[in-house]
């Protein structure tokens, strides 16, 4: 007697060798080489990073980054999507301006903002001087207690629009029926918002801010054309850290156990995260 | 019909002869190094019948490339350009293949030195780069101050110029990594301190390294705000713009400074050699190599065009396209003499010019080295702090490679 195969096995496999191949595949790669070294099996390269002073920092400044970037993206978001959808004429066009940072690609958007903050020669500084500030001391980029502010700043400008246009379509999904009862009710607007707009946007705002949030874990590109991490270890990220110690120190397996350790912790943030949105 | 015949017959042998030519596949800088490579080989593949493949890569990714394609054995690449500090890392473990005969006597020494390993040639020298001191001389001359040949001198001179014409009397890059410790190297080497000791323990803790560091922040205080974070574009926009009076920097910009269209001070840029404190002053080498992989698929025509590409007539062509050449006697050929003003400074710069300490490990060291002094030029950190942690940083890597 042959055993049938079940057909939808037959329909997922492609699939599966697609998952295995880019995925799991380089997943328990990744482990095997933070595990070893030319001598053999090791753990040195996990013992290392809690002695890595400054894989600690990086650490702390990618949390720093992440939680300061993820609560004013969703702030001005949420702010912008109330305020277009209370828009009587124009939505569209409104809506398709503020889209346009975010259709810029990271590398370009940083190369443009570098420019922008250049002390001397930046339109930035260029305009306060022209409103009658000092700008002497405003180095942004390049200043100690600055740089962090100014990497952020250029995160919260690229994808804030990101959160708008989630936050947006969420707002557009609520039926009008509990609008109308909260109104008929003699609910005003805040009392409506907080009671009503918001439970019903939970959902999204919790898919917003799992996205955008394993997104910022990860920043590279970015502070890469800003900063390389700098003035010091200013803005250094663990993902800089990464990419230094594998391809400029050829040093693999400490760069994989970076990594190995880097995505255990955005994997526990978002099953947390996901397992909010599923209870909501 | 018989027309017909002839015409697909000569496509026909004209794919074959093109489906049999070699491809020669080279690694190169993405910038004015690697454009004149770039148009050399496809001068020499034009002549060998050889098809040419050239990969640009920015300089941020070509060391990562190359390593990996040394280290997997894959054969990418039949030719390498490199920067000298990569030569130890890439040379080791047999990624080379020494060279086939040793290069003449014409190459400058320090640009020979840094192509041997254990005896052995394993690259040739293609781009002659060392530093450079660049000043105003119209603003020396304005305030009857003599030549920077002094570190002490150029911070008075920089004092005096800063405060007579509104600007900044120098400027410097102190970004993290290779920017700040390329500025740091010359003020380190004219205190007389060393990154190491004789014995190849880190000596970064010496008084004389601390003093250098000192000095280095007295003259942030005459450099514009920022400049912790600055790289090399940062430092030649304040000279081009006329916002600043000195800097060091690498001959790739000199010609920046005499041309009408990018710069507002053409022509007013003199280029002298490093200043000196206790020790002569000296500039860090930074030249360009070709190398061939040991696993180059065509090593020979490979070594061909390395031995072409570096012989006097192509290193003048090269010169003519902006770079500045590895051969004394292209240095002192009088057309390019009448051509290049700065050619005798930077003959003699290159000269006497030093390289960065040879270890496979330089990569990461010069990383610590340069965030401790990025961390000491934007305040964070007291030069004595900025040193010792640099040292102790140094010391681990060094351990660790054990």
């Amino acid at each position: 007697m042959t055993r049938r195969v079940p057909p939808g096995l037959i329909w997922v496999a492609p699939a599966m060798v697609v998952l295995a191949a880019l995925s799991i595949y380089p997943l328990l790669y990744l482990v095997k080489v933070s595990i070893s070294d030319a001598r053999g099996f090791t753990l040195a390269h996990y013992a290392r990073l809690f002695q890595d002073r400054l894989f600690m920092v990086a650490a702390g400044q990618t949390l720093l980054y992440a939680l300061a970037a993820l609560a004013l993206e969703f702030f001005f978001g949420l702010a912008l999507a109330l305020l277009v959808d209370s828009l009587a004429h124009g939505r569209a066009l409104v809506r398709v301006s503020l889209l346009a940072p975010m259709l810029l690609p990271p590398v370009v958007a940083a190369v443009i903002w570098r420019l922008i903050y250049n002390p001397e020669f930046g339109v930035l500084n260029g305009m306060l001087r022209q409103l009658g500030f000092h700008t002497q001391s405003l180095t942004w980029t390049s200043g100690r207690n600055s740089a962090m502010l100014s990497v952020i700043l250029v995160d919260v400008w690229q994808w804030t629009p990101f959160m708008f246009l989630l936050l947006t379509a969420g707002l557009q999904a609520i039926p009008s029926e509990p609008l109308e009862a909260a109104r008929v009710d003699g609910a005003g607007y805040w009392r409506t918002l907080r009671d009503v707009v918001l439970p019903l946007l939970k959902p999204t705002i919790l898919l917003a801010l799992l996205l955008r949030s394993m997104d910022l874990l990860r920043i590279f590109d970015q502070i890469f054309i800003l900063t390389q991490g700098g003035p010091g270890s200013a803005t250094e990220t663990v993902s800089l850290y990464i990419y230094r110690t594998a391809f400029r120190f050829s040093n693999f397996g400490y760069a994989a156990a970076m990594s190995f350790v880097g995505l255990v912790i955005t994997t526990l943030a978002a099953r947390s995260l996901m397992r909010l949105i599923k209870t909501s | 019909m018989r027309v017909l015949l002839s015409v697909a017959l000569a496509l026909l042998m004209g794919c074959s002869r093109s489906g049999s030519k070699k491809t020669l596949t080279i690694a190169v800088n993405a910038g004015v190094e690697g454009s004149a490579l770039k148009a050399a080989a496809h001068e020499w593949g034009e002549l060998r019948d050889t098809r040419i493949e050239v990969v640009e890569l920015p300089y941020a990714n070509l060391f990562e490339k190359e390593s990996l394609d040394l280290e997997s054995r894959t054969g990418a690449y039949d030719v390498i350009m490199m920067d000298d500090p990569w030569f130890p890392k890439l040379a080791a473990d047999s990624g080379l293949t020494p060279l086939p005969r040793p290069p003449d006597a014409d190459f400058l020494g320090s640009t020979l030195a840094v192509c041997r390993d254990a005896g052995t040639f394993y690259a040739l020298p293609y781009v002659g780069n060392s530093q450079l001191f660049f000043y105003r001389k119209d603003l020396f001359e304005k305030y009857k101050l003599s030549a920077p040949g002094q570190w002490k001198k150029v911070l008075e001179a920089a004092r005096t110029i800063g405060a007579g014409e509104k600007m900044y009397g120098y400027v410097m890059r102190a970004a993290p990594g290779n920017s700040a410790v390329t500025d740091f190297m010359p003020l380190l080497w004219a205190f007389g301190g060393d990154i190491f000791d004789p014995q190849g323990k880190p000596s970064l803790t010496s008084p004389e390294a601390i003093e250098a560091l000192r000095f280095m922040l007295e003259l942030g205080k005459v450099s514009p705000p920022g400049y912790a974070g600055f790289n090399a574009d940062e430092v030649s926009a304040h000279l081009l713009q006329g916002t600043a009076a000195m800097s060091i920097n690498w001959p790739a910009w000199i010609a920046a400074m005499d041309d009408p269209l990018k710069s507002k001070i053409p022509g007013k840029i003199e280029f002298a050699q490093m200043p000196s404190a206790r020790l002569p002053g000296v500039a860090e080498l930074g030249s360009w190599l070709l190398a061939v992989p040991a696993a180059s698929p065509h090593r020979d025509a490979a070594f061909d065009f390395i031995y072409w590409a570096t012989d006097a007539p192509q290193l003048t062509e090269a010169a003519l396209r902006g770079n500045p050449p590895t051969r004394r006697s292209v240095f002192l050929a009088p057309d390019l003499l009448k051509k290049f003003r700065a050619f005798p400074a930077q003959l003699a710069a290159l000269e006497g010019a030093r390289p960065r300490p040879r270890t496979k490990q330089w990569n990461e060291i010069e990383n610590a080295f340069g965030v401790a002094l990025s961390q000491a030029n934007s305040g964070a950190i007291s030069p004595e702090a900025a040193m010792q942690q640099a040292n102790n940083e140094i010391a681990a890597i060094l351990e660790r490679s054990k």
